[in-house]
């Protein structure tokens, strides 16, 4: 007979999860998620674009005239500190990321240029990962963002977009739905809280 | 101290009554015109609260899930029974690591703990790094709400604590200003963080991966920069699969403040190389509350606020008066599962009106698990003799409709004739901060019967 003394001590995981267990109801189904109940027929491109300007944010078409860094530095004339994650951007970086020994050392980074593979209409956001930054503080700590994004890569809900994340690997992503913002005092929204003060999706 | 005791203190100021009471009522209508732009958005609720329902009745499955997923990943679980366990576990976690700098994005879970005094009698700062919870924090506040921590503070309120603790200059409260100000402070806070704590919006059991929630990139900030990362989360945070972020995420902050989705929704999966990320999973209460087939509903909760923002009670006595982590209509029905004796009167803080189950997201029955809440508090917990005595009389009045009548007649009578002093005393608590109207000369019942008779 095992006698209370002699008993081991349940250890807290086993304790919650006997007690879930325990008291958990019969097994209701997982509903089935019909995605065409939320169509609404709205045009992809306006509707994105509509979004980014809702949440704060600017949305431009890429100049086919001049590279993406001209026409991103002639946006911010003041910017001294500059890093772009795409190909060519060569005298546009100001910073090479190699020769940083923490992360914190970009805290005076003024414009940031990334790609990302993946817009969503229906809320403005676009999705960032692992494959598009080198350093995951990247979008947060910079002052100004600018993401360069292919019209064809914008999906219409989540519910679309969930199907595109699932077959790649991100260690981390996020999905950024324009500059960050606060209305914490008496609800006044002002744009610039702890990340970016200003985004911009450049589309082409 | 009773709900309607401490409602009474927050209405001493009528002017920031009123501004409390508009402001939130300005969100539920931002709220209103995202959703009603949403094709489908009552077959998203029913999702919701589908999904949430189904990952309860497999709770243990799915966080045993989760915690083999989340180590795969190279993620530190670790389990806590209770607040004082999940203080104990995040406390020993930053001792290893010599960690004496703090910064935390916004978690009620950990305010639910009591986490920072926890660590603060170690000597250790811990700084609430989201704006509204930063000017609470500096105020020697608790939130009065979940979404908009410092809803109940003024601007020139914020300007005064800004001057005496980040001697800030005199603004006149410019939000602008301040919010610059803030995020100056904060920015050298983040810069010397040893370890970073924030909360979880959803866990997801099929990648081991948790999501976080911002509007400020605070969390963000935080957790990539300090070289230690903990996430601390209730059990009912789980989902099963990643797909599934396409329903909360979309009910989310639409619900919230009527955005379409948060600034950043960041998914954290694997640790950055050489930093360390860990897991503390909490219970505190909610197997129990999992227990109660009538309540267990109330842990679809995913912290929208909106039945908040809705609530015609709360708007008018604001968050504090509820003294409890969660206020409002879903806190008034957690707080009762942990200690019935202390948050008796919550449930009574409600017109079961039902508004707050019109815009729960996840469609949780708040309305009528209040009143399921008020069936057994009135039988287990001493109810005051007044309310008791009236009840009871009324009971009876109502039972025998000749007596119904008679009291009536009288009631109209003296509406009519009785001077205020002697309708408003002290009895009648329905005088209290109102005027009775004019009592009609007419009961219902005999308008209706005469109205038959011209016909
Ligand atoms: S109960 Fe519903 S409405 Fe209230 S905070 Fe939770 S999810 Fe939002």
């Amino acid at each position: 007979m095992i006698g209370i003394k002699t008993e081991k001590k349940m250890t807290s995981r086993e304790n919650i999860l006997s007690r879930a267990k325990a008291n958990k109801p019969d097994l209701l189904e997982l509903p089935v998620i019909n995605v065409e109940v939320f169509a609404d027929g709205k045009d992809l491109l306006e509707e994105f674009t509509k979004k980014v300007e809702v949440v704060g944010g600017n949305v431009v078409e890429q100049n086919v005239s001049e590279t993406i860094f001209s026409q991103v530095s002639k946006m911010y004339p003041d910017a001294k500190v500059n890093y772009a994650t795409l190909e060519g951007a060569g005298d546009f970086n100001t910073v090479s990321l190699e020769a940083l020994k923490k992360p914190h050392e970009l805290e005076n980074l003024d414009v940031l240029i990334l790609e990302s593979i993946l817009g969503v209409a229906e809320n403005g956001a676009v999705w960032l990962s692992d494959g598009q930054l080198p350093i995951r503080v990247l979008p947060f700590i910079t002052n100004h963002l600018v993401i360069v994004l292919k019209k064809e890569n914008i999906v219409p809900f989540l519910h679309q977009a969930y199907p595109i994340l699932a077959k790649k690997d991100n260690d981390f992503g996020v999905f950024i739905s324009g500059p960050s913002k606060t209305a914490d005092i008496e609800q006044s929204l002002v744009i610039g809280a702890h990340g970016a003060m200003t985004l911009t999706v450049v589309l082409k | 101290m009773s709900h309607s005791k401490a409602a009474s203190i927050f209405n001493t100021d009528e002017k920031k009554v009123n501004w409390h009471d508009k402001a939130l009522w300005f969100v539920r209508h931002k709220r209103d015109k995202s959703v009603h732009a949403v094709e489908g958005w009552e077959n998203l609720r029913s999702l919701g609260h589908g999904i949430k329902a189904h990952t309860l009745s497999n709770l243990d499955h799915y966080l045993t899930e989760f915690e083999a997923n989340a180590i795969k990943n190279g993620v530190q679980v670790h389990w806590a029974a209770d607040a004082e366990e999940h203080n104990k576990i995040v406390h020993s976690i930053l001792k290893k690591h010599n960690a004496k700098k703090i910064v935390k994005s916004k978690s009620m879970l950990t305010e639910e703990c009591h986490l920072n005094p926890y660590l603060e009698a170690d000597g250790m700062e811990i700084i609430d790094t989201d704006l509204g919870e930063r000017i609470v924090q500096l105020a020697k506040e608790p939130p009065s709400h979940i979404v908009l921590p410092a809803i109940h503070k003024t601007k020139e309120e914020v300007d005064e604590l800004f001057q005496e603790h980040l001697g800030t200059k005199p603004c006149g409260g410019d939000p602008q200003y301040l919010t610059g100000e803030a995020r100056k402070h904060l920015r050298e806070k983040f810069m010397e963080a040893d370890a970073a704590i924030t909360g979880v919006n959803f866990a997801i059991a099929d990648t081991g991966g948790f999501v976080v929630c911002t509007n400020e990139g605070n969390a963000d900030m935080g957790a990539h920069l300090a070289p230690v990362h903990i996430a601390c989360m209730g059990i009912e945070k789980i989902i099963p699969k990643q797909e599934y972020l396409g329903v909360f995420l979309r009910l989310l902050a639409r619900s919230a403040t009527g955005q379409p989705i948060t600034t950043y929704s960041s998914h954290f999966k694997k640790p950055i190389e050489g930093n360390e990320m860990h897991i503390v999973i909490v219970d505190n209460g909610r197997t129990e509350q999992l227990s109660r087939p009538d309540f267990r509903a109330s842990l679809h909760c995913i912290r929208c606020g909106a039945c908040m923002n809705t609530c015609p009670i709360y708007r008018r006595s604001g968050g504090h008066s509820y003294d409890a982590t969660i206020p409002g209509p879903i806190g008034s029905i957690l707080s009762p599962g942990k200690d019935l004796k202390k948050h008796s009167t919550l449930p009574f803080a409600s017109t079961l009106c039902g508004s707050c189950s019109d815009v729960c997201p996840v469609k949780i029955d708040i309305h009528s698990q209040l009143y399921k809440w008020r069936q057994i508090i009135t039988k287990e917990t001493p109810q005051p003799l007044v309310k008791k005595a009236s009840m009871k009389m009324m009971g009876k009045v109502f039972s025998k409709p000749s007596q119904f009548e008679r009291v009536g007649k009288v009631a109209r009578w003296s509406l009519r004739n009785l001077p205020k002093s002697v309708i408003n005393s002290k009895p009648n608590v329905w005088g209290k901060e109102r005027d009775l109207p004019l009592g009609p000369k007419e009961s219902f019942d005999d308008w209706y019967k005469n109205r038959e008779k011209n016909d």
